[in-house]
């Protein structure tokens, strides 16, 4: 197994074939734990700019916990750290000492599985990120505030009420504001952990249809529990299992054409 | 098989071990539960039917005395039905009508005219003597009669001093103990001079200081300095004596013209006063030996006045039952406001530090188990390391600020462990969307913890408010009179007293009243109402506190 890992990026070229540029995350050898307890093995993966990633695999299998990888959300959790490896973004190692992690996760934003936008008014919400930063001008604030709502798509639902409390919303539209507070802070990067894993088919239709509009202009990594969800809107699906990579190339290939047996199993529903 | 059998169906009830246990647990659960209702119930009965009386007794609705005066003696007049109970201010104030009264029908009558016209002629005959009398002469015979006895006095103990043997003799005591006895006539005689000669020259006092250690230490020529210094001092005595009874007669003077003008009683008391106060220094610097005659029919004139003066008001007295609680209602708020600032803001920083940034380990469970036996620690060890630190280490005294500290460590366990609570309950969500949104982590405890746990802080905080404004152990050496005239923003000489001045507080006021003074059917009456109105601003603070909390909750709900 070991040696199916470091060789799974030679073995799925296509990476390199389809995005010669260079990628906006590169995520080598990672070794990852809690305390003792390794979550995640040997993972290298590449992440390309502008594209839709989206990360499979069943509960515990590290996805999550890779995702928190890389704007350094683990720095929370008690006894967290890397075992080997790197993750870089533009080049630069996002453990290294010398990275200010504020700055990492103003270029790196995060939308949660849980909607979870802050219990005062639609406005404050957005805002938010833009008044711990101390911009003052309320007219770069406000501008800000419509330009964010509007990209998430929710400018129009909301523009009569956005002094109202944010949780008279209904889930749909809390999870699009959380998107659009992240949107305020001008993000590169945006990563979403099961952004639709709370929301019924009509709202999680609306994010997956701004999900595609925003890949315009945003890298964004999806981990999701939805399999079709995964192929409606990534451009490329990494499938991960207790902790490892199994498998990283198009959306389209992993679905019809996996090179891997546990692969295929797990989205033909053998297990998982 | 019986008929009775016959009826019996599968569901019929029986009568189990089971069913019993059953039925006997209702019959105790319900009934300790209605015990516990039945005490409670009692408890508030009792204090709010007993002290509502006290509180709402009298002609308005509300008793406002009792919550805007400071505690008095209670005077009670008459038995019974008739019986009138009146605070020491309404009493003096009544007994003042009564005797304006008196005097009023008095200075109506014939008998007015004639007692004023033999007052006048007396007084006036009288300044004329003590203009008369030349006070250097007297002094001067004073004077010399002092001298010649003090000349004598010390030739006796110069003799003592330079035949011990013979002393020792004649008193039959030991040869060693002659100069300590000279000492102890020489005292004598300055002690019993003291009184007379400070009447006129504070200098007494200096003499004393410079000259006592001398006579305690004696020695024959220690005798003869002395003798010399006090000598000279009685030499400087004789305008000190003329000054001083220039400034007796002249407050008669005063006083008399003031009565004349005015002709209250007030004015005839102060007169009369002066007049007590002048003879009684002219006895004692002349001597009794001088002519008494015109100080006693002036004495005689002067009785149909103090008979007008005379009110009496036949009352029985209670200590501390009458007036009202203002200065402990005062003391209390002061205590808990204070105390509860600083119990927050130490228990939040602490709590926060404990929530966000405590690492779980050692030194947390250390932490927690310290916290935790701190709760335990009862009351009255509290008031004893208050007592001992800020009181007597940091030399704070009886304050306000020792008693907020003392205070604020006993309730910080409640706020500290309630705070944790309250910052634990935030959702981790809104930590990490902060994070993610680029907040550091103060920033983001700050915007999106801190204001979220407030409501529960404030739930906590109530808690500690019912508990500091309620002990009476902590307070009693740290913080709390038994009485006091001033309120706490009275008498301060500079901003800072106001930290270290001691305030009365409720608890400790029914402690006292109930405790510390001879217990009587008035002191009953005080302690309750104290007590209904502890209660009542217990009841209002919390309250307060629970709508600023609920307003916090209804801002931020989610």
């Amino acid at each position: 197994m070991q040696e199916a890992i470091t060789t799974s990026p030679e073995r799925s070229p296509s990476t390199d074939e389809v995005d010669p540029i260079d990628p906006a995350i590169r995520i080598r050898d990672l070794d990852f734990l809690y305390g003792s307890n390794q979550v995640i093995h040997n993972v290298s993966l590449d992440i390309f700019p502008k594209e839709v990633m989206a990360f499979i695999g069943p509960s515990g299998c590290g996805k999550s916990t890779l995702l928190r990888c890389l704007n350094r959300m683990n720095d929370l959790v008690d006894g967290a750290r890397i075992g080997k490896g790197s993750i870089e973004i533009h080049g630069v190692d996002v453990h290294d000492k010398s990275v200010d992690v504020i700055e990492l996760r103003k270029k790196v934003g995060m939308v949660f599985q849980k909607s979870n936008p802050f219990p005062k008014s639609i406005y404050q919400n957005v805002a938010y990120g833009l008044q711990i930063q101390g911009v003052k001008s309320k007219r770069v604030v406000d501008q800000k505030v419509e330009e964010s709502l509007r990209k998430a798509a929710l400018w129009e639902e909301v523009k009569d009420r956005l002094n109202e409390n944010a949780y008279g919303l209904s889930g749909g539209q809390q999870q699009r504001l959380c998107i659009a507070r992240t949107l305020a802070v001008e993000p590169e990067i945006i990563l979403m952990d099961e952004p639709c894993s709370a929301l019924d088919p009509v709202a999680t239709g609306r994010v997956e249809e701004l999900i595609l509009e925003l890949k315009h202009e945003y890298t964004i990594v999806v981990v999701t529990h939805n399999m079709q969800q995964a192929g409606r809107i990534s451009d490329r699906t990494a499938f991960f299992y207790l902790g490892k990579l199994i498998e990283c190339d198009r959306t389209k290939k992993i679905f019809l054409n996996p090179s891997k047996q546990q692969t295929e199993d797990y989205i033909s529903g053998k297990f998982g | 098989m019986t008929p009775e059998k016959e009826k019996r169906h599968p569901f019929v009830t029986r009568l189990t071990r089971e069913r019993v246990q059953e039925s006997i647990m209702f019959v105790l659960l319900r009934g300790m539960t209605f015990f516990v209702l039945f005490c409670a119930a009692f408890l508030f009965w009792d204090i709010i039917s007993k002290g509502s009386s006290k509180v709402f007794e009298g002609d308005g609705l509300i008793n406002w005395e009792f919550l805007t005066e400071h505690p008095q003696t209670l005077h009670v007049i008459g038995e019974g039905e008739d019986e009138i109970k009146l605070s020491s201010s309404n009493y003096y104030k009544l007994k003042d009508e009564k005797v304006l009264n008196k005097w009023g029908d008095f200075r109506k009558s014939s008998e007015y005219g004639s007692a004023r016209k033999e007052l006048d002629t007396r007084i006036s005959r009288l300044q004329n003597e003590w203009a008369m009398e030349s006070l250097l002469v007297a002094d001067e015979k004073f004077l010399v009669r002092e001298r010649e006895n003090a000349a004598n006095k010390f030739a006796f103990w110069k003799e003592m001093l330079a035949d011990p043997k013979t002393t020792a003799e004649d008193f039959e005591i030991k040869v060693e103990d002659v100069p300590s006895m000279v000492t102890q006539f020489m005292l004598g005689h300055f002690e019993k001079e003291r009184g007379r000669l400070s009447l006129v020259d504070e200098k007494v006092t200096l003499f004393r200081a410079t000259h006592y250690p001398k006579i305690e230490n004696l020695s024959p020529a220690h005798a003869e300095e002395v003798e010399k210094a006090y000598l000279a001092f009685l030499a400087k005595i004789p305008e000190a004596y003329n000054q001083s009874m220039a400034a007796f007669g002249a407050e008669v003077t005063t006083s008399y013209d003031e009565f004349v003008q005015t002709e209250g009683p007030k004015e005839f008391g102060r007169f009369a006063e002066a007049l007590v106060a002048y003879s009684a220094a002219r006895n004692v610097l002349l001597g009794q030996d001088h002519d008494l005659k015109n100080w006693e029919a002036l004495e005689a004139s002067l009785a149909p006045f103090k008979q007008a003066m005379a009110v009496s008001l036949p009352s029985r007295d209670y200590a501390y039952s009458g007036g009202g609680i203002f200065p402990a209602i005062i003391g209390t708020l002061l205590l808990v406001i204070g105390a509860m600032g600083i119990a927050i803001v130490l228990g939040v920083f602490c709590a926060i530090f404990l929530a966000e940034y405590g690492k779980a380990g050692k030194f947390l469970s250390m932490v927690r188990l310290a916290i935790l036996n701190l709760a335990g620690v009862p009351s009255i060890i509290f008031g004893l390391f208050g007592f001992g630190l800020f009181v007597i280490f940091l030399d704070w005294n009886v304050s306000l600020l020792a008693g907020w500290f003392t205070l604020a460590f006993m309730v910080l366990p409640i706020v500290i462990t309630a705070s944790e609570e309250a910052l634990r309950s935030i959702p981790q969500g809104f930590r990490e969307s902060s994070l993610a949104l680029g907040a550091t982590k103060w920033t983001m405890i700050k915007t999106s913890v801190l204001p979220f746990a407030m409501p529960g802080i404030l739930t906590s905080s109530i808690l500690g408010v019912a508990r500091a404004a309620g002990e009476t152990a902590p307070i009693m050496f740290t913080a709390a009179y038994a009485k006091r005239s001033d309120l706490p923003w009275e008498g301060l000489e500079h901003w800072t007293d106001f930290f270290f001045q001691g305030v009365m507080a409720l608890p400790y006021h029914i402690y006292v009243v109930s405790a510390k003074i001879p217990q009587n059917a008035y002191t009953a009456d005080m302690q309750y109402g104290t007590a209904f109105v502890f209660l009542l601003l217990v009841v209002g603070v919390a309250s307060l506190s629970i709508i600023l909390r609920n307003r916090l909750r209804k801002k931020y709900r989610w």
